[in-house]
């Protein structure tokens, strides 16, 4: 690698990149250091780089919200969401891709159109809905409307990805008497574990940052930290500060899994684009 | 489905009880719809019903806060929403928004997944990190660089009013900024996809073909032109599409930023649909916008599909 990155094209190209990363982690990093600085540090003109540490904004922002009940909701709704889409949609764009009905493609891509429905024009039926079967207020509102937009999003993707898969195997396997069941569990499901785990990933994320539909349907017991951060946002007594605090809780979590998972990000898009 | 496949399977002899004796045929199709059925119900019952329903309010004068005077008015919604200001404003904004944002994520994302294409340890950590952006929710995205770019305590914001780059106000006062903010935030959350998408797509390339083509003498340029992008196409529909019909339904940012200010001058499609559905209650042209916009997505993905079959139909002859 030495050899390598002495060659002047090789570090002229990573020297782009290393300055492509700063610009695409420095918000990050001051929404992260925000919340450790004393307030009137903040805005400090000419910005100060070195400032003393305090734990104050997180002492505050314990003393306005239920952190642990605001991550509980957050970690029920996007985990239950995510759970009901794969459920859903992993099997059915399996059915997609390989039962050859001639408006299987269509289907797919009526899935896509699904996902990218501007949601303001459902939000109102969905809250009439409901109300009527009595669930607002309660998570199962949220979780079936972020499920329903993300099981769309995963029939798509899945459907793209198990058309990559050569189904020889399938065959093969059912040829050997593997019932249906066995091929699509034993053989096909295996191949396809990168594009779950892509999936997941997006429409956990999707959930976990999603704010207009839990404002709506949920009350101030099973609120999400996304409402908490927007409910905060514009009150007049939390600062940037306390707004930093409240927000690690909200971009943390997704960083860690972002970056544990991040290969899958690249295998599940490779893959599916073959 | 599974009802046509049915009396067949009865007719054979004395197999009316069990699937194990359906034909194979019968039995696959009978598995297959049930292994789809459950996700085309529930999208049907929790999406596409409330659109079709939110298609017939839009036939209406209907206020929530007034729903003793809903009235069928047919078409009206619409021809309010062609000559009122706002909402042409809005129409123009959402296409500027979105074909500027577009536009630079897709120059973007090819550079930096052109860049990222050689497999290697430094490559790999900085893609892992330059994902990052995606997972931040755009509230908190809304509220950085709401921070970041204030005039008067902003780090970014009083260095560029200083250098008179923006007005003294900064760059939410006047209408023109607002509106580069907005492009800007979009785009430092979703070049990473964009990125993310081509890189995969170059991933995904037949490597024997690049090789051939650099062992012909072609120069990168060339490469990269005659070779590289006409295989990439398909990785460069999906990277637009799905861009342009995200960045088409832009919401969270104006919410929390400009607030479609000042004036209507940030006003976009999405916006103006949860302002008059959500704040005001009219759910009747709320409807009526957000079909609009419905019109439009489909539309893309139309074009989209067409694109494809002509790329496949081209690189199948």
């Amino acid at each position: 690698m030495s050899a390598r990155a002495r060659q002047p094209h090789i570090v002229a190209q990573r020297l782009t990149l290393m300055v492509t990363l700063l610009i695409f982690l420095a918000p990050i990093v001051w929404l992260i250091t925000t919340a450790y600085k004393p307030a009137r540090e903040i805005f400090a003109v000419p910005p100060q780089l070195l400032f003393s540490p305090t734990f104050a904004n997180f002492e505050q922002i314990f003393r306005i919200f239920d952190v642990p009940q605001l991550l509980w909701a957050s970690i029920l709704i996007s985990g239950a969401s995510t759970l009901l889409s794969l459920l859903l949609g992993v099997p059915a764009g399996y059915a997609l891709a390989r039962s050859g009905w001639r408006w299987g493609p269509a289907v797919a891509y009526f899935f896509l159109l699904v996902r990218m429905v501007p949601f303001a024009a459902t939000l109102i039926p969905f809250y009439l809905l409901m109300r009527d079967l009595g669930l607002l207020g309660s998570y199962w509102g949220v979780v079936l409307i972020n499920a329903v937009f993300n099981t769309a999003f995963v029939v798509w993707m899945m459907y793209s990805y198990f058309r990559s898969v050569p189904k020889e195997l399938e065959e093969a396997a059912l040829s050997d008497g593997c019932t249906l069941f066995g091929a699509f569990f034993q053989v096909a499901l295996p191949l396809v574990v990168p594009g779950i785990i892509a999936s997941a990933l997006f429409c956990l994320i999707l959930s976990w940052n999603n704010f207009l539909f839990p404002a709506f349907l949920t009350t101030a017991n099973t609120k999400p930290l996304s409402v908490a951060l927007l409910s905060a946002y514009g009150t007049k007594d939390i600062t940037w500060g306390t707004m930093g605090a409240l927000a690690h809780f909200l971009v943390l979590p997704m960083i860690a899994i972002t970056l544990g998972l991040n290969k899958y990000f690249v295998r599940g898009w490779t893959q599916g684009l073959r | 489905m599974a009802a046509s496949t049915l009396p067949r399977a009865t007719g054979s002899f004395g197999s009316f009880l069990g699937l194990r004796r359906m034909r194979y045929v019968s039995r696959r199709r009978l598995f297959m719809a049930m292994f789809g059925a459950p996700a085309i119900v529930y999208v049907i019952a929790i999406a596409v019903w409330p659109i079709a329903q939110g298609m017939w309010f839009s036939l209406f004068e209907y206020n929530l806060l007034r729903p003793q005077r809903t009235e069928f008015i047919g078409l009206e919604n619409y021809a309010r929403l062609l000559s009122d200001p706002t909402a042409i404003r809005a129409i123009l904004n959402t296409f500027l928004f979105t074909i500027a944002a577009v536009a630079i994520e897709f120059m973007l994302g090819l550079g930096i997944a052109l860049l990222l294409w050689r497999d290697d340890a430094f490559n790999r950590i900085v893609l892992a990190l330059v994902l990052v952006p995606l997972s931040i929710t755009p509230l908190a995205v809304g509220l950085i660089f709401n921070a970041l770019l204030q005039a008067e305590f902003g780090i970014l914001g009083y260095f560029l009013a200083n250098v008179h780059v923006t007005a003294p106000g900064g760059l939410f006062s006047t209408a023109a900024g607002a509106m580069t903010a907005l492009i800007t935030i979009d785009v430092w959350q979703w070049t990473p996809l964009m990125a993310l998408i081509l890189l995969a797509g170059l991933k995904a390339l037949p490597g024997d073909v690049i090789e051939a083509a650099s062992v012909d003498g072609a120069t990168a340029g060339q490469r990269l032109s005659h070779v590289v992008l006409p295989l990439l196409l398909p990785a460069i529909f999906l990277a637009l599409i799905l861009r342009t019909m995200d960045a088409f339904r832009v919401f969270d940012s104006v919410f929390v930023t400009t607030k479609g200010g000042p004036g209507d001058s940030t006003y976009v499609l999405m916006f103006y649909a949860v302002k008059e559905g959500l704040e005001f209650f009219n759910i009747g042209y709320a409807s009526a916008i957000s079909n609009l916009m419905l019109l439009c997505i489909a539309g893309f993905a139309v074009l989209f599909i067409i694109f494809v079959r002509r790329a496949d139909a081209q690189t199948n002859t």
